[in-house]
């Protein structure tokens, strides 16, 4: 390729002119420019379903273009499958890892691409060392040999831009990276980042973090509904105008903070104890409260056991880990599978909506009914009312404005936002009296953000109780009376609202080692 | 809404046809299989030998009993799990059925509740220990295989049990398996019972939401409330009472039970599901694309035979015919 474009190329290194996907009966990217320079990164941006991925798996060869044309550094790119854009300098950084978890890292590093000696005998040795090389300029210190299975997500990320720039990208893109890293390994990541742009690298960055666009952006790249609404240096934006330029109209944003009125104990557990296994950690001397109108925060980082003292307290775990009470509107309670927990009142929409929550060959209609079909049996008989069924979720679908809002869909094609919807629509049904709520708009665009925020305040509002694990301070902020901050599978402090912020809660989510013997310090593991 | 939706003109043409193709593959399969029949059959004094009403029936009866084992393995299929033991248990059960037939002190209805509860109960073993020991039910099932036929030789030594309507012999009443109802086989119309009673079940009950929720993803299933070891365990016995149904079936229309029949019959079944469209991958299938499924295969043996072509080549053909109903699935255009 002619000049690996240096210093302030006054051409783009990548330029997508007019592109337009179609798919049965949606135009997905109408018309779309776009163009990322050497050394820069450029954040596009959108709501769900707005063309994003569509876009950038044009660009990766995943999908073909119907229209329009890719220069890369002024030649044609001619991306009919994903190894030749990749051959051409394409790197997509995936949000799920596109790792074999059982094969060790350089296996994965070379994968498809073996170094051999003599002409079948794989070269271990100089792949190991290989891979070590390419990961340590990244800054990690990385053992080849361990499984990629093991590794933590930080690493399995390093691991993918070192493979990048090992098959010489010129244009790295990240599709929303930072999503399972805690705030260190952001840091950290960005750091990669700067220096992967000053090397001269295009980046593209696709996030629904706006803190993190304002922080690694040079430019940003507005989509919606497939067209191009917007594209200027970061500094023309603030927060509220992406924000407008993204979702077409000014955000609800934060709800108001009108007081609920709160009623009695909901939820009351006290002495919660969880043995842990080799993946999931366990709870220790877990004591709380919720009452009927509250909001009460869970917050730590990834691995503080967030979720797993949800999923405690929806019977997931095998009873014989569990000990100590739990009382359900001051009924003592026995959790011994969500099927018990269901009955008890509780729901718990998970924070892995493809994975836990949804069945995803399968309609609306069905998931949204699924927890919820003994509503509709027609006793003695034991038949469903398919009318009564269908004449709910219509209901529901209406309410949490599902779209498209038509019941027969199968729940796979929705976007991010609506599949979360759906997910707290077969809950929804249930009328329970205590909601668990895992990381709920995880993934999910702004407005819809915005509508499940809304959503939760006016459960409360009608005397639900509601327990919400976050990893967003800001949205934990936003909507909890109390938050109770996590570290290590025990509370180690809670913050009525008013004494709450964010410095606070990340000091109680990283006061490490109680357990052992160093007090509260900031040491990093090895 | 804000999406532009067109009228999507580019799929109007081949690709309109092949979506209209594969949501009723079972269906447009079958007419296809009756056109070529009506074209590749011989005919005799004039009379189309295939399309024949009195080889119609013939095809009915003889599709009955692999129809029937395939709308439980259906169910089966659709939890996600899959069950290699029906035409093991079709052999003990029905050999069973032809010993107790020929007891002094059996009745007819005795011997068919036996067999039925039998059937159910080997069927909710597969599932007991699949959910239970964590097993896959591929490997169970293929153990039970082996199982239930080594059983079936040494309680009824390796031989044929003969079962003649002969008073004394064996209750006649049974023998109205083999007669006609309005010119329809009675096996066909037991199929026909089976397929609605289950394809209702599948439709309109709580149980069959359960039942494609714990295929399509039973983690899901789990969260909402549902008891997944116990539906799966339901659904396998459900496909062992229908198998059992079968296997009396099978007793009468060969007046008598054999340890050593049924070999391979869990692959006919697998492949009438599977050419009706259901997915082994759990979560989706239709008892009505099964029963067509069944029948194409019925068909396509009779066309064969009618034109004196080998066994053999009728097992090349089914094979040819999965591929291609299997392929149509994957071309389904997705949205």
């Amino acid at each position: 390729m002619s000049d690996p474009a240096k210093s302030g190329a006054p051409e783009p290194l990548l330029e997508m002119r007019g592109v337009t996907k179609r798919f049965p009966g949606v135009v997905a990217l109408d018309c779309v420019d776009f163009s990322a320079n050497a050394g820069e990164v450029h954040a596009l941006m959108g709501a769900n379903g707005a063309g994003k991925s569509t876009l950038m798996k044009i660009l990766a060869g995943v999908y073909p273009l119907d229209e329009g044309e890719i220069r890369l550094g002024g030649v044609p790119l001619h991306a009919d499958d994903p190894r030749a854009a990749q051959r051409q300098g394409i790197a997509i950084i995936h949000q799920e890892l596109n790792q074999v978890a059982e094969l060790r890292a350089f296996e994965n590093f070379f994968l498809g691409r073996e170094l051999k000696r003599a002409r079948w005998v794989l070269d271990e040795g100089r792949m190991k060392v290989e891979t070590r090389r390419w990961v340590a300029q990244l800054g990690l210190d990385l053992d080849p040999d361990r499984k990629v299975g093991q590794l933590r997500v930080a690493e399995r990320q390093l691991l993918e831009i070192g493979k990048a720039m090992s098959l010489k990208a010129r244009v790295l893109v990240m599709d929303e990276p930072t999503t399972a890293l805690n705030v260190e390994e952001v840091g950290q990541l960005f750091m990669v980042m700067r220096r992967l742009r000053a090397a001269g690298l295009a980046i593209v960055y696709i996030s629904h973090r706006m803190e993190e666009v304002f922080a690694i952006g040079d430019r940003v790249t507005v989509l919606r509904d497939g067209r191009r609404v917007d594209s200027r240096p970061i500094g023309d934006f603030t927060r509220a105008s992406l924000i407008q330029a993204m979702v077409g109209h000014e955000p609800a944003g934060a709800i108001p903070a009108r007081p609920r009125s709160v009623g009695g104990e909901v939820l009351g557990v006290r002495g919660l104890e969880v043995r842990g296994t080799a993946d999931r950690c366990g709870l220790h001397e877990i004591d709380l409260t919720v009452k009927a109108g509250q909001i009460i925060g869970v917050a730590g980082l990834l691995g503080s056991g967030r979720t797993e003292l949800l999923e405690a307290l929806f019977g997931v775990p095998n009873p014989r880990r569990v000990r100590g009470t739990v009382t359900v509107r001051g009924r003592a309670v026995r959790l011994s599978s969500p099927r018990d927990a269901i009955r008890a009142g509780i729901s718990f929409v998970t924070e892995d909506r493809k994975g836990q929550s949804l069945v995803l060959p399968r309609s609306v209609l069905e998931n949204a009914s699924l927890a919820g079909l003994s509503l509709f049996v027609r006793r003695p008989l034991p038949f469903l009312d398919l009318r009564a069924e269908q004449r709910a979720v219509e209901e529901m679908v209406a309410r949490l404005d599902i779209k498209p809002p038509t019941l027969r869909t199968t729940v796979a094609s929705l976007s991010g936002g609506n599949q979360q919807k759906v997910a707290l629509a077969r809950f929804l049904l249930l009328c329970p009296a205590l909601f668990l709520l895992d990381e709920p708009t995880q993934g999910v665009d702004v407005a819809a953000k915005a509508e499940i925020y809304a959503l939760v305040d006016d459960l409360a509002r009608e005397g639900a109780g509601v327990l919400l694990a976050s990893s967003d301070i800001p949205e934990l902020l936003a909507l909890c009376d109390a938050i109770h901050v996590m570290c290590e599978g025990r509370i180690t402090g809670s913050l009525p609202r008013g004494e709450a912020t964010q410095e606070r809660i990340l000091d109680l989510a990283t006061r490490f080692g109680r357990a052992r013997t160093s007090g509260r310090q900031e040491t990093a593991s090895p | 809404m804000n999406t532009t939706a067109t009228a999507a003109p580019e799929s109007s043409g081949l690709q309109g046809l092949l979506r209209l193709a594969s949501r009723f593959q079972g269906y447009v399969g079958l007419l296809v299989v009756v056109a070529f029949g009506a074209i590749l059959s011989p005919s005799r004094h004039g009379v189309n030998l295939f399309l024949d009403p009195p080889n119609q029936a013939i095809i009915l009866r003889d599709v009955a009993e692999n129809g029937i084992i395939a709308v439980g393995m259906t169910l089966v299929l659709i939890v996600g799990e899959i069950d290699l033991s029906v035409g093991s248990v079709l052999a003990l059960v029905g050999t069973g059925a032809a010993w107790l037939l020929v007891q002094p002190h059996w009745g007819a209805a005795a011997t068919v509740i036996t067999a039925l509860l039998a059937g159910a109960g080997v069927g909710a073993t597969n599932g007991f220990v699949t959910t239970r020991l964590r097993i896959p039910s591929f490997v169970v099932t293929m153990a039970m295989l082996s199982f239930a036929r080594g059983l079936a030789r040494i309680c009824f030594g390796g031989i044929a049990i003969p079962v003649l309507p002969v008073p004394g012999l064996a209750p006649e009443s049974l023998f109205v398996l083999a007669r006609r109802v309005a010119g329809l086989p009675v096996p066909a119309l037991l199929l026909l019972v089976v397929a609605v009673a289950i394809g209702l079940v599948l439709r309109y009950t709580a149980f069959g939401r359960h039942v494609y929720a714990c295929g399509g993803n039973p983690l899901a299933a789990r969260l909402s409330g549902v008891a997944v070891d116990d539906t799966k365990v339901a659904v396998f016995a459900i496909c062992g009472l229908l198998v059992a149904l079968a296997a009396i079936i099978h007793v009468v229309q060969l007046s008598q039970g054999s340890p050593n029949d049924g070999v391979s019959y869990e692959l006919n079944a697998i492949a009438a599901a599977v050419i009706g469209g259901t997915s082994l991958t759990g979560g989706t299938g239709k008892v009505a694309g099964t029963v067509a499924g069944a029948w194409m295969l019925g068909m396509i043996d009779n066309i064969l035979g009618l034109n004196n072509i080998a066994p053999d080549v009728q097992l090349l053909i089914k094979g040819l015919l999965i591929i291609a109903a299997v392929a149509l699935q994957r071309l389904q255009p997705r949205s």
